[in-house]
């Protein structure tokens, strides 16, 4: 079978929609004193460098509102994660 | 409505056209030398005896000591799917195929012209033909449509009506979705069998529990997004066959060859001088099974010597000696030539070389897979919004 460039019948798992960069993927975390993440995806948490919220989109049927934890990791990783209240889960973001 | 035909175990099927006598005792699939031993699709003779598909081979050749194995045919699985689309698309079907034995399709298009949904479908079953044991299933939604056409009986039409989708799902099982087996055992282990006690709970709970994967399992027990069929663009054929008259294993002859069904398929009219971007080579083996390599060029060709560079050492791969080898044409690119400037502007060299990277990417990969990062609110506070990926076919 042959097919013109931008066309082949072996396109069979194609991705045709525009997707998001940077979602939000859900983790596993623990919290300590004042709701602040303990352990991340099964590694402890070794400093907490910053914390901030975002309130959004309050107006519309899909609120936003996070609280971000940017983290680092007894590895030395750095990682962001924010509690999204209104699902009640955590994600992880690069924000 | 989308319409899902399935026609289960369809490479066994394909496998077993040249040996008939072997559908009606127990045989199966044989696994992949190069992936772990487990049986592919079985026979109904194999089935009533407790082999599985999916089983180890040593646990099957327990069970049934005279189960036989069939070899993979990979050339026949591809010709006969090839026609099984054909046949849908001379019927006026736009079809989108998943896998082989798995296509889909909007009805929309056909409805008028057949008197109806239910007698669209039924001569969709009739182009297919009743040999393959195909079954269709037809909702407003994609998932829904796959799920009713893997509970049909062989020659079944089930309809799905849009208010009944949900109820249709609930009692199903989940491993109609699809997850990794772990996923699924661990999906047991909290106490969920069916689809509804999935789409029951809450998604973000879903996300946290069983990350990206599960969460897309639970939209689609919750019926999947709505969207639309896109069926392929009807394909042409273009491909050159050389029969030997009795088996040939050595490598010279091979690229002999080879060199001689290329300039059977450069001089075919049809090639309109356009370069190939993506050849498959295929061949009936002596032991009765076959072969298949495709290969994506890196910059599409035309030039003999460049080509037989490409496809010659793939020859080496041959299994067994061939009685037939087959050169497809599987892509052609757009352009017949470049145009040459006498003093390049600065970088243009370079893009060119990106363009044409990118092309070889898609022809190998398939559209949507190169991508495009576009910015689209860059001052917004929440991170996912700022910025989509999207399919960049050109």
């Amino acid at each position: 079978m042959v097919a013109d460039s931008g066309d082949a019948s072996t396109r069979r798992t194609a991705r045709r929609v525009a997707g998001r960069l940077n979602a939000p993927l859900p983790a596993l975390v623990e919290t300590g004193f004042g709701g602040a993440p303990r352990v991340v995806n099964r590694q402890l948490v070794a400093l907490v460098r910053e914390e901030w919220r975002v309130v959004d989109r309050w107006w519309t049927e899909q609120p936003v509102d996070r609280r971000y934890f940017e983290v680092v990791l007894e590895s030395g990783q750095n990682v962001c994660v924010y509690r999204d209240r209104e699902e009640g889960c955590w994600f992880t973001q690069n924000a | 409505m989308i319409a899902c035909l399935l026609i289960p175990g369809f490479e066994l099927r394909a496998a077993l056209r040249s040996r008939p006598r072997l559908a009606l005792v127990p045989a199966a699939l044989a696994p992949d030398p190069s992936e772990e031993p487990l049986l592919g699709p079985v026979t109904a003779a194999a089935s009533t005896v407790g082999v599985k598909p999916g089983m180890r081979l040593g646990e099957a050749l327990a069970t049934c000591p005279t189960l036989a194995l069939v070899d993979r045919d990979p050339a026949a699985v591809e010709q006969e799917w090839e026609e099984v689309l054909r046949r849908l698309e001379d019927t006026g079907f736009a079809v989108d195929p998943v896998e082989h034995g798995v296509v889909v399709f909007e009805t929309r298009g056909v409805e008028r012209l057949y008197g109806g949904v239910q007698q669209a479908l039924e001569r969709a079953l009739e182009a297919v033909g009743s040999g393959w044991d195909p079954r269709i299933g037809a909702a407003t939604r994609r998932f829904t449509a796959l799920a009713a056409a893997s509970v049909a009986r062989p020659g079944q039409i089930l309809l799905v009506a849009e208010k009944e989708e949900e109820s249709f799902l609930d009692p199903l099982p989940l491993s109609l979705l699809p997850l990794t087996r772990e996923r699924y055992a661990e999906l047991e282990g909290l106490g969920l069998r069916k689809i509804g006690e999935l789409a029951d709970l809450p998604g973000g709970a879903v996300a946290e529990r069983l990350g990206t994967d599960g969460h897309k399992a639970w939209g689609l027990a919750r019926g999947g997004r709505k969207a639309k069929v896109r069926g392929r663009k009807a394909a042409a054929e273009l491909a050159e066959v050389l029969v030997f008259p009795e088996a040939v294993g050595n490598e010279l002859t091979l690229r002999r060859a080879l060199g001689s069904l290329l300039e059977r398929l450069l001089a075919r009219p049809e090639r309109a001088g356009r370069p190939f971007r993506k050849l498959a080579m295929s061949a009936r083996l002596v032991d009765g099974g076959s072969w298949r390599r495709a290969v994506t060029l890196r910059d599409a060709t035309a030039e003999v010597a460049r080509l037989r560079t490409a496809l010659g050492p793939k020859l080496q791969e041959l299994p067994a000696p061939l009685l037939e080898l087959r050169l497809e044409a599987v892509e052609l690119a757009e352009h017949t030539g470049q145009q040459l400037a006498l003093v390049e502007p600065g970088g243009e060299e370079t893009a060119g070389r990106l363009r044409e990277g990118l092309r070889q990417v898609r022809a190998s990969t398939g559209s949507g897979s190169v991508c495009a990062v576009v910015e689209v609110a860059p001052w917004s506070r929440i991170p996912e919004t700022r910025a989509l990926v999207v399919p960049r076919d050109e």
